[in-house]
């Protein structure tokens, strides 16, 4: 499949539309915004703490007078680059697994499965909270911790698409021929999972949003004064009942990335002809 | 008829349902801020003390009067030789312990002298190390010798972790809390739910509450969460929570020159902090009358210049220190950073507006090339963690007077010397302050203490704040005054 006529199969489902134009939208925003700022994002002023939405400032200002127009703009970027890049991490070390495990089988699958298992029984954020605590905050940090943590699911998924072909005679084929793994792995196996992998991959962006605006709720995730929508939330729920918009403004544009790349998957899946159901996490 | 008969047991049974309430218990319902995280301790000299109780079931020799000066409590007088040496206490008589045995003077001679067992480790050492010992002249009268004179003993002695346990009790305090107080123990879970009952042979009088119920909040929002929901009876706010409450019948607010601050330490032990011409740029490059304003609005406090002495101490300094970006700029390329340093500084959600300084400072000495970047960290244990541990932090403190607040934070060695300042020549300045009987005399060399500070301590202190809190529409008793002001024995909840 050409990946105009996916593309095309994707914007022609509705919600395949609204998801992709979210996501675009976001993605411009999050390059472009420094262009086009009212306000500088860090000032504070103590003339405009707590403003209600107006002219001048339409989202209102949070407990430091600062604009949260603008810090609403700016306050996705290190969500999305992280999110990005850690899913790329944990795509390429779980895919490598999943697809390893499900070639050989035996005693060496059971035993790695197992092992999958009891890291996957702990909950995620916490074996996250527990390294950026060891290894501290920011990008750096955050990608690999994630990347490392999220990629659990993808073994199950790579491994569970792999299975349909392992015993197929063009793999058999192969290793008559004598051919490395490795080749067979990338030649036989990982064209025909590329799908899966794809639909599983855009699944796991949002799940990584929601986990780093988490986290930097927590307070362990990007560090002041990086606008960010998770820190927003996090400082303006005390003012919640008499300034609304603080946490107001980052939520919607938190939840509509979010709603967005969702969306976007989904569509995504059938246009693929992807059994959406494997892409949900073992949660 | 036998369908009023109903009717009346309806209207009785109604009636009952209603009287009830009123005469049940009356419990008042305070949050614990869970300050380290479980390890809470009952013993008053604790560093771990568990602070909200510990001011309700112990008392102290003397407390604050309505000035701020010491007035009586279990000490009913005091006088002192020509040379302020010796100090003569008259204890009130008919005191009971919570366990029914009488309070005597040989109990204040204990308790005083835990101070300085080095087991104990007690912060309050640095402070009243200067106790020689404490003599028991008669059950109702002790008499204090001290190492060196010092004029202003009665208010070191209002230090509210000097608080009266029986002879002996030391080893068993935590585990067996028995004080004097206004309100007993009846179960404790510093990280779940704690009540206090009413002590009934309190000997100013039985206390009007029957319980008092506190319940582990960790997070400052939450606290205020729960107050707006009702679940709570008394609890400290910031000025930007007033207008939740205000205008609400359901709640009194309250405000009233208090002297807590928010203030940022770096270690004089630890590199670059080291070098005091580093530390003073690091103080001189905030604008505390806007960091005021930020914080706390324009009337929220009084700016100083890195004083920790509460405004109502007369030993307070009032020196004069604007921002002074290029002056920052300069020491710092003097310390050998022509291009500005990079510091990180630890704060935490803990304490009300800690998280908030920190980003109000990393901006506002930005220009000077200081370049901050802010470490959350978890609230839970970040005074046991962070606090003391990294090269540099956020802190929170209650006022106090001067004597006690130089002494404790600043001192070489004292316990919550969290700079790690070190200058025998502030040592010597504060023992000649204390031994000095003139007053006007000691207060210039209290003064001298904080300009020393101002000079190459390494805590910035930009403003003390007002207090704050909000109290349910049923509690009387409470004025707006701080904490330690409160009688406890008067407070009552009524419909």
């Amino acid at each position: 499949m050409s990946g105009t006529y996916v593309l095309r199969a994707v914007l022609s489902q509705p919600s395949g539309a609204i998801g992709v134009t979210l996501v675009v939208g976001h993605v411009m925003l999050a390059v472009l915004s420094q262009l086009v700022l009212p306000h500088d994002p860090i000032a504070q002023s103590a003339e405009l703490i707590l403003q209600a939405p107006s002219l001048s400032h339409p989202f209102g200002t949070d407990r430091l007078g600062r604009d949260i127009l603008s810090r609403a703009m700016l306050g996705g970027r290190e969500a999305m680059m992280i999110a990005t890049l850690a899913t790329l991490v944990a795509m390429i070390w779980g895919t490598a697994v999943g697809l390893f495990l499900a070639l050989i089988g035996g005693r060496t699958d059971t035993y790695g499965m197992r092992i999958v298992d009891a890291l996957s029984s702990i909950p995620g954020i916490l074996i996250v909270m527990i390294f950026v605590a060891a290894l501290g905050v920011g990008a750096t940090a955050l990608i690999p911790i994630l990347g490392c943590s999220y990629g659990l699911s993808v073994v199950y998924i790579a491994r569970a698409a792999a299975l349909d072909f392992v015993a197929r005679d063009f793999v058999l084929a192969a290793q008559a021929r004598g051919e490395a793994r490795a080749t067979i792995l990338i030649r036989e196996i990982l064209p025909n999972v590329r799908d899966t992998l794809a639909v599983q991959g855009a699944m796991q962006v949002s799940w990584l949003l929601l986990g780093i605006a988490s986290l930097s709720f927590l307070g362990l995730g990007v560090a002041p004064p990086t606008p960010d929508w998770g820190l927003m939330i996090a400082d303006g729920r005390g003012v919640m009942p008499t300034a609304p918009w603080v946490v107001l403004w980052p939520m919607a544009m938190l939840s509509s990335l979010i709603v967005g790349v969702n969306l976007a998957a989904d569509a995504f899946a059938k246009a693929l002809g992807v059994d959406r159901q494997m892409g949900v996490r073992a949660a | 008829m036998g369908l009023s008969r109903h009717v009346l047991g309806l209207a009785a049974a109604l009636a009952v349902g209603f009287v009830s309430p009123a005469s049940a218990e009356k419990v008042f319902r305070q949050a614990n801020d869970l300050s380290f995280g479980g390890a809470e301790s009952l013993d008053p000299l604790s560093s771990n003390r568990f602070i909200e109780v510990v001011a309700l079931i112990y008392s102290r020799l003397m407390r604050e009067g309505e000035n701020g000066e010491a007035s009586p409590e279990l000490a009913t007088s005091w006088t002192a030789n020509a040379d302020a040496t010796e100090w003569t206490l008259t204890l009130q008589p008919g005191v009971k312990f919570h366990d029914g045995s009488d309070f005597d003077a040989a109990d204040v001679a204990y308790s005083l002298s835990r101070i300085e067992d080095p087991a104990l480790e007690s912060p309050v050492a640095s402070v009243l190390g200067i106790i020689d010992r404490v003599e028991v002249v008669d059950p109702m009268t002790v008499k204090i010798i001290l190492e060196a004179p010092h004029a202003g003993l009665p208010l070191l002695l209002l230090d509210y972790r000097v608080r009266m346990i029986p002879e002996g009790s030391g080893p068993t305090i935590n585990e067996n809390p028995v004080g004097t107080g206004p309100f007993k123990v009846e179960a404790v879970d510093a990280e779940g739910t704690t009540t206090l009952v009413a002590n009934e042979g309190y000997w100013e009088g039985r206390p009007k509450l029957d319980k008092i119920q506190f319940t582990a909040i960790p997070d400052a929002e939450a606290r205020n969460q729960a107050m707006l929901a009702g679940q709570l009876d008394y609890n400290l706010m910031t000025a930007e929570q007033a207008p939740l409450f205000a205008d609400n019948p359901a709640f009194q607010v309250q405000s009233f020159p208090g002297g807590q601050w928010v203030g940022a330490v770096f270690r004089a032990n630890a590199e670059p902090f080291t070098d005091p011409r580093v530390r003073r740029a690091l103080r001189i490059a905030v604008d505390r009358n806007a960091m005021l304003t930020l914080l706390e609005g324009p009337d929220g406090g009084a700016v100083g210049c890195d004083t920790p002495v509460k405004l109502s101490d007369p030993n307070r300094a009032n020196l004069e220190c604007p921002q002074d970006i290029e002056g920052a700029k300069a020491l710092l390329a003097e310390a050998g950073y022509p291009d500005g340093i990079d510091i990180e500084l630890f704060t935490s959600d803990v304490s009300p507006g800690m998280v908030r300084f920190a980003e109000v400072y990393q901006a506002q000495v930005a220009p000077a090339g200081i370049r901050v970047n802010v470490n959350l960290a978890p609230s839970d244990g970040y005074w046991d963690d962070v606090w003391l541990k990294e090269p540099a932090f956020v802190t929170a403190w209650d006022g106090r007077p001067a004597d006690q607040f130089l002494n404790e934070i600043f001192r070489t060695g004292a316990g919550n010397n969290e700079s790690f300042y070190s200058d025998p020549a502030f040592d010597a300045l504060l023992d000649k302050a204390r031994s000095t009987v003139d007053v006007e005399a000691a207060r210039a060399l209290y003064v001298q203490a904080q300009q020393m500070q101002f000079d190459d301590g390494g805590t910035s202190i930009p403003f003390l704040k007002n207090g704050r809190r909000v109290l349910s529409g049923k509690v009387t008793g409470i004025l707006p005054k701080p904490e330690e002001f409160i009688r406890w024995h008067m407070v009552d909840l009524t419909e």
